[in-house]
């Protein structure tokens, strides 16, 4: 039964004037928004200063597959891919992300990224809450390190918390990916 | 978060003068991890009117070797010096201290000048909605005192009477083990000078001033350096005793020593004993243990720290070890 | 209906509270027992596509958030939301003494002891969520809404620590429920008592007393508790984030008067777990009711959610001090034990701390006791699971008298498994009374664990294996039954598909990760003689049958039997009706899909119905069932020679009753056993302990779903080496104020904090369950935290009876604070 799925406006989404200091320090930009590419889409966005990166992606933009366990940097759960680097979305403010580039976990599925084929297959989940961070991280991952070992794997994976405790079939499920990937590479196809 | 002003700073001026402008009212954001937690929960009485960012000001991410000095620009990541090969090899103590900081998230985008201006851990200061008024931030009393205060300082506290919060950072004292310096929008200043316990602050420095670049000397032939960090888990933690260690030997005896405690005070605590006993000596197992005992030797375990003082004893000695190969 | 059906029916009947070994099982399994064959959920879940009730959003929608007492006990005295109202973007403000709030409501599973109030004006801990609902624009203008709001509080005394509270001199903790003091028994699962404990002391050679302390821990699921409620008219519309949908609806029907069945529509997203914990407190549906009053007031749906802090208020139900008294004889064979445990806030009935003793060992005399004690802290609930404090004592006890006697601890298992104080000889008749196979479960498991272990090479007088990295080496061991945690009803149904002939699995159900509408498929599957392929189940809707759940507590033994029952049951109806005239009309019928055949001369697999004595005469259940409906007359397509019948709708349904394992009159005696093994490395001069193998044998009578029980295995223990080392909820004393209500300072373990884990699964047959099966979910998690201690003994000859086992109490410990 499908979710019913609104698209949340921002009401206050027209940035007030913002103010010129004393100083005539620059504030944000004068049209008060941020341009974003998410999962390469380009997004020209009015945001507030106090929303997080994950919020504007989650609620306002209504990308739920990125997940808040924690909201304090502390889990992983909410992990985006920025400029090529795995980081915590919920510690980033979004007015500070104009001009970034932003991949979450549904730009990594929708390109057919061995790893979501892999998670499955490996029960890499179980609730599945934390899945998406464990997602994105690992694809961050092979981007940077095509061919990780187990131990590289758990490295890079350290920031990301599963309470379900599925751990052990995250080293497999990724190690299963990057050899995928490297047959595909091989074979001359890449992802779209 | 409750609603602020933001800015972004476009150059250290303008970061300096925002900052003369509004005072305490305002905060400076780099990686925003520690930041973005103390706003989401409220801990301060006050939160802040506005919050400047300095990721746009350029160049301020930069690892690079001059006059003698490694220079690390402020904004440079954690991660970033975790990988460098200049600072691996130059500094090891820094590299690792920085790899072993958090998680690799959070390394990302987590800046060394961040790292060590970071505010205190303490559960009683980062209870939500500023539920205990504390002696950090202007109030009463320090509750850790007669609460619980399991990784708290062993050392006493900031003035009779508390505070008795450690501080948190993992590069720190790796900076005050390899001499470093930290130069601000208006000085340098040793590393070593840099903390200081004040309310709602853990350094020098002034309402308007930041740290624009970390530097470290280069050390003489024959140095070593390591960093050993104690946590209940292997990633994620704060440290809960930590310890660097930058040992130059020559003709086989300790020719100069800094080691520097991390976690076990309410700022960095040089060793100074402990260099005092490795000073001109070979080193050894004993002599090891001896400068560990010497550590701790003027320790004031709280009630329920005491364990701390072991760990740090054993960190100490363990980090002369691994210098002496 | 027919015959076969009436006699599927009746098969159906007789299992109820399945008290003996599966009478009728399946003779070839194809699908059941597999490794892997697939996942239903998995690509929704790696791929962001799983919704979850954290994700809902609707139009309009409104964010709920609670007000949480500041005090560990105290009464509101006046509250003023004046200045919270003004601020913009706050749309109402319920208050605790609105009218329409009554005093108490059916709020959920176990409200005798709980607060039965959606909103009180009396905290009993610090952090519950009591006095003031907000809902805004966002959960933000919530929060700080929360923090304008002005309230002049009566603040009371209040009690954190068991002991002190059971005094007779001590404050009340919750005066308004419990006048008479802060201890109270719920009756007669408190108290184990087995034959003469005293008698038993005088019989032993040696007489043992200790002590546990156990700290409290907390489920952490993921998603946080939260919940949507739509009024549509006068029907609610309601997502819930709770592992029991049936018990939801149960209570949702009776609030304001009155809902009836039909207007209520329940959506039960996946969930990011729960552990049995939230959902097991009242205070889920409390936020529930006020968000359907406000969203009633306001006319706009109101989604509540609660705040990672807010859900650390609640732990397990192992919190408290134990004492403990063992007897024994040389030989290691265990006369009497006595074991009394200070208690902290079970919300419902706690076992004895001896009740794994009793149930599993022939241990002649016990005498178990526990003192339920109510101190200003959160619920204590079931959280994988409640078992925790009976099977932490058994852990101690059997190690304890082995570390005396200088003993292998498996030699003492294995010279106490028994049953009630009977020994195997006892357990084998029976077995074979209620018509199991006789295996020592117990051995099985020993041995396939001990090997993969390699227990032998690696166990040792405890205190002397010094590794060369300069730690301390330790193994340690532990046991007890395998259960089947299932008391309750579960119902289901199977349909199948008009257009393509798949069947659909029906029943709603908690969808928290485990996989286990997998395993019913697997189940329907090998009894329809279906392709898994072919056989679907989404548990997130409402379609009216409501299985048990959570599967995770195993649930499996009465949702299997449900769904083999629906199975076998629309099985002979497919039969039946693909032997009979279809479509019949008052001018007559159609031929049956298979002429001049009999039921029991078809059978089907991989879909295909066929002739067993011919199998070339077959038709897949696809063409068998035909598309969906029809239009026109069907008489002139049949002039036409086209066989345009109509198949009967193909469904039946299936439930289940069992008094499962809680009734103490009824007990089903446990021949499933598991064991569990551990390595650790101690660092004696930082005290750290490091887990470096862990290897599990459960012997779950019957593998349905591997990989989900693997996955059981690998996450129990991870959630257990993380709940033995890491983990305790931490209050200050002198305020009562949780001091680490976050996920720095409560350690959850990360991925370099878990070592290797071994899987193995034993299948002896002798569960309950279909097939032989016993549950899997809550074992593992529950038993090795306490695993922890005789490994830390063997590294260090020391006990440590404190838990979480953590570097200070390793130095304490060892002399070295």
């Amino acid at each position: 039964m499908p979710l019913l799925r609104g698209r949340v406006r921002c009401r206050r989404g027209v940035e007030r004037a913002r103010f010129q200091d004393a100083q005539g320090a620059r504030p944000t930009r004068p049209r008060g928004g941020i341009r974003l590419t998410i999962n390469k889409s380009k997004y020209d966005l009015n945001v507030e200063p106090n929303w997080t990166l994950y919020y504007l992606i989650h609620d306002v933009l209504g990308l739920t597959g990125s997940k808040q366990f924690c909201d304090r940097g502390e889990c992983g759960s909410c992990t985006m891919i920025v400029d090529g680097k795995p980081v915590l979305s919920c510690m980033m403010l979004a007015i500070e992300c104009d001009g970034k580039t932003v991949e979450t976990v549904e730009g990594i599925a929708d390109e057919g990224h061995p790893l979501i084929e892999a998670y499955a297959k490996h029960h890499a989940m179980q609730c599945g809450y934390c899945t998406p961070g464990f997602v994105v991280t690992s694809k961050a991952l092979l981007d940077r390190n095509p061919d990780p070992t187990g131990e590289e794997v758990v490295e890079a994976l350290a920031g990301n918390i599963c309470r379900c405790g599925t751990y052990p079939q995250h080293v497999i499920a990724v190690k299963e990916a990057a050899a995928k990937l490297q047959v595909e590479k091989a074979a001359g196809r890449g992802q779209k | 978060m409750r609603e602020f002003k933001h800015f972004n700073a476009y150059s250290i001026d303008k970061a300096v003068s925002l900052l003369g402008h509004y005072g305490d009212r305002a905060c400076i954001i780099a990686g925003g991890t520690d930041l973005l937690g103390k706003m989401k929960d409220t801990i301060l009485p006050t939160y802040p009117e506005a919050v400047i960012n300095i990721k746009t000001i350029p160049d301020l991410n930069y690892i690079t070797q001059s006059d003698g000095m490694l220079k690390i620009g402020a904004l440079t990541t954690l991660a970033e010096i975790a990988d460098s090969e200049v600072v691996r090899s130059r500094c090891l103590a820094l590299a690792e201290a920085a790899s072993r900081a958090a998680s690799p998230q959070i390394r990302n985008i987590g800046t060394i000048a961040g790292n060590i201006c970071q505010d205190i851990r303490c559960w009683y200061y980062r209870n939500q909605n500023n539920r205990f008024s504390c002696l950090r931030k202007g109030g009463g009393r320090c509750y850790a005192i007669k609460g619980d205060n399991r990784y708290h300082s062993i050392f006493g506290g900031s003035v009779s009477g508390g505070c008795m919060a450690v501080h948190p950072s993992d590069t720190a004292p790796a900076l005050i083990a390899l001499n470093g310096k930290i130069k601000t929008s208006s000085r340098i200043i040793d590393a070593e000078s840099f903390f200081e316990v004040k309310p709602v602050k853990t350094t020098v420095l002034k309402t308007d001033e930041i740290v624009t670049e970390i530097q470290v000397p280069e050390p003489p032939i024959g140095t070593s350096s390591t960093f050993l960090k104690f946590a209940l888990r292997q990633s994620i933690d704060f440290p809960i005793v930590n310890c660097a260690a930058m040992i130059t030997v020559s003709e086989g005896k300790v020719a100069g020593a800094r080691i520097c405690l991390n976690a076990v005070h309410v700022v960095p605590y040089r060793a100074v004993q402990a260099e005092k006993v490795i000073t001109g000596k070979s080193l050894n197992e004993t002599v090891a243990e001896e400068a560990g005992q010497a550590a701790v030797a003027e320790a004031k375990p709280l009630e329920h720290n005491e364990y701390m003082v072991a760990v740090a004893r054993t960190l100490v000695k363990r980090a002369i070890l691994a210098c002496a190969g | 209906m027919s015959k076969q059906s009436e006699i599927e029916t009746e098969r159906m009947v007789e299992m109820f509270d399945n008290l003996r070994a599966d009478k009728y099982p399946l003779k070839e399994f194809k699908c059941i027992g597999q490794k892997g064959p697939r996942r239903v959920d998995g690509l929704a879940k790696a791929s962001g596509q799983a919704d979850y009730t954290m994700d809902v959003q609707l139009p309009g929608m409104l964010h709920m958030r609670f007000l949480d007492s500041p005090y560990p006990h105290a009464k509101i005295l006046k509250m003023d939301t004046s200045k919270a109202e003004k601020l913009p973007g706050v749309t109402y403000i319920l208050r605790y003494d609105d009218p329409e709030l009554p005093e108490s409501e059916n709020l959920g599973f176990f409200t005798v002891f709980q607060n039965d109030k959606p909103l009180d004006g009396i905290a009993h801990f610090e952090g519950q969520p009591m006095g003031a609902a907000v809902a805004a624009d966002t959960e933000g203008i919530a929060e700080e809404a929360l923090s304008l709001i002005e309230i002049e509080w009566e603040e009371r005394p209040f009690n954190l620590d068991p002991i002190a509270a059971s005094d007779p001199n001590a404050p009340l903790s919750f005066p308004e429920r419990y006048m008479d003091g802060n201890h109270w028994n719920r009756g007669v699962l408190d108290e184990d008592i087995h034959g003469d404990v005293e008698k038993g002391f005088a019989e032993a050679d040696r007489v043992i007393e200790f002590k546990i302390t156990r700290a409290g821990h907390t489920w952490i699921a993921p998603e946080r508790p939260c919940g949507v409620w739509k009024w549509n008219g006068d029907c609610a519309e309601i997502w819930l984030k709770n592992q029991r949908g049936y018990v939801a609806k149960r209570y949702i029907k009776t609030w304001f008067g009155g809902i009836p069945m039909d207007k209520i529509e329940l959506h039960m997203p996946y969930q990011g777990a729960t552990f049995g914990g939230w959902t097991h407190t009242d205070w889920n549906l409390g936020g529930l009711y006020c968000a359907a009053v406000v969203s009633r007031r306001t006319k706009r749906p109101v989604k509540y959610v609660f705040t990672r802090r807010e859900d650390f208020y609640g732990s397990s139900m192992d919190e408290g001090i134990y004492f403990v008294k063992v007897g024994f004889k040389k030989d290691g064979k265990i006369t009497a034990v006595d074991g009394t445990v200070y208690h902290v806030n079970a919300i419902h009935p706690a076992y004895s701390p001896l009740r794994h003793l009793h149930e599993n060992t022939r241990i002649p005399h016990l005498k178990g006791q526990t003192k339920s004690i109510w101190v200003n802290k959160g619920p204590a609930v079931a959280i994988r699971c409640e078992m925790l404090m009976p099977v932490l004592v058994q852990t101690m006890v059997m190690n304890r008298v082995a570390a005396e006697l200088g003993m292998d601890p498996i030699e003492v298992a294995l010279k106490n498994d028994g049953g009630q104080g009977h020994d195997m000889d006892w357990l084998n008749e029976q077995k074979k009374e209620r018509g199991f196979e006789v295996r020592d479960s117990l051995k099985e498991c020993i041995e396939k664990g001990k090997a993969e272990f390699k227990w032998d090479k690696s166990w040792h007088e405890p205190g002397t294996r010094k590794l060369p990295n300069g730690r301390m080496h330790g193994v340690g061991f532990t046991w007890t039954h395998e259960w089947s945690d299932s008391a309750g009803t579960g119902e289901i149904a199977i349909r199948i598909e008009r257009n393509d002939g798949t069947a659909t699995v029906l029943g709603i159900r908690c969808d928290n990760g485990v996989d286990a509408e997998n395993s019913y498929c697997q189940i329907v599957a090998d009894e329809l003689g279906m392709r898994l392929e072919d056989v679907h189940y989404n548990p997130r809707f409402d379609p009216g049958f409501h299985t048990n759940s959570p599967d995770s507590a195993s649930s499996m033994s009465i949702n299997g039997w449900a769904v083999r029952h629906a199975a076998r049951i629309l099985k002979q109806k497919i039969l039946e009706s693909a032997t009979s005239p279809t479509a019949p009309t008052q001018r007559g019928s159609y031929q049956p899909a298979f002429r001049n055949t009999k039921p029991e001369d078809l059978d089907i697999t991989d879909s295909v119905i066929f002739v067993k004595s011919d199998p070339s005469r077959q038709m897949s259940l696809a063409d068998f069932v035909r598309r969906m409906g029809t239009q026109g007359p069907l008489a002139n397509l049949e002039f036409q020679g086209v066989r345009e019948a109509w198949t009967e709708p193909l469904f039946a349904y299936g439930y289940h009753v069992q008094l499962g394992d809680y009734n103490p009159n009824h007990p089903r005696e446990k021949f499933c056993r598991q064991a569990h093994f551990m390595e650790v490395e101690v660092d004696t001069e930082t005290g750290e302990i490091f887990i470096t193998r862990i290897v599990n044998a459960n012997d779950v009578g019957k593998v349905i779903n591997r990989m989900s029980c693997e996955g059981q295995q690998y996450g129990g223990s991870v959630m257990g080496m993380s709940r033995g080392k890491l983990e305790e909820v931490i209050h200050d004393p002198a305020t009562g104020i949780m001091l680490n209500g976050n996920l720095i300072d409560y350690k959850v373990a990360t991925i370099k904090d878990v070592c290797p884990i071994g899987t193995i699964l034993v299948e002896t047959g002798m569960g309950y369950g279909p097939y032989g099966v016993v549950g899997i979910g809550e074992d593992i998690a529950t038993l090795v935290p306490a695993l922890l201690a005789p490994a830390v003994y063997n590294a260090i000859g020391v006990w440590i009876d404190e838990f979480p086992i953590t570097p200070d109490r390793v130095l304490k410990a060892l002399g070295k604070i």
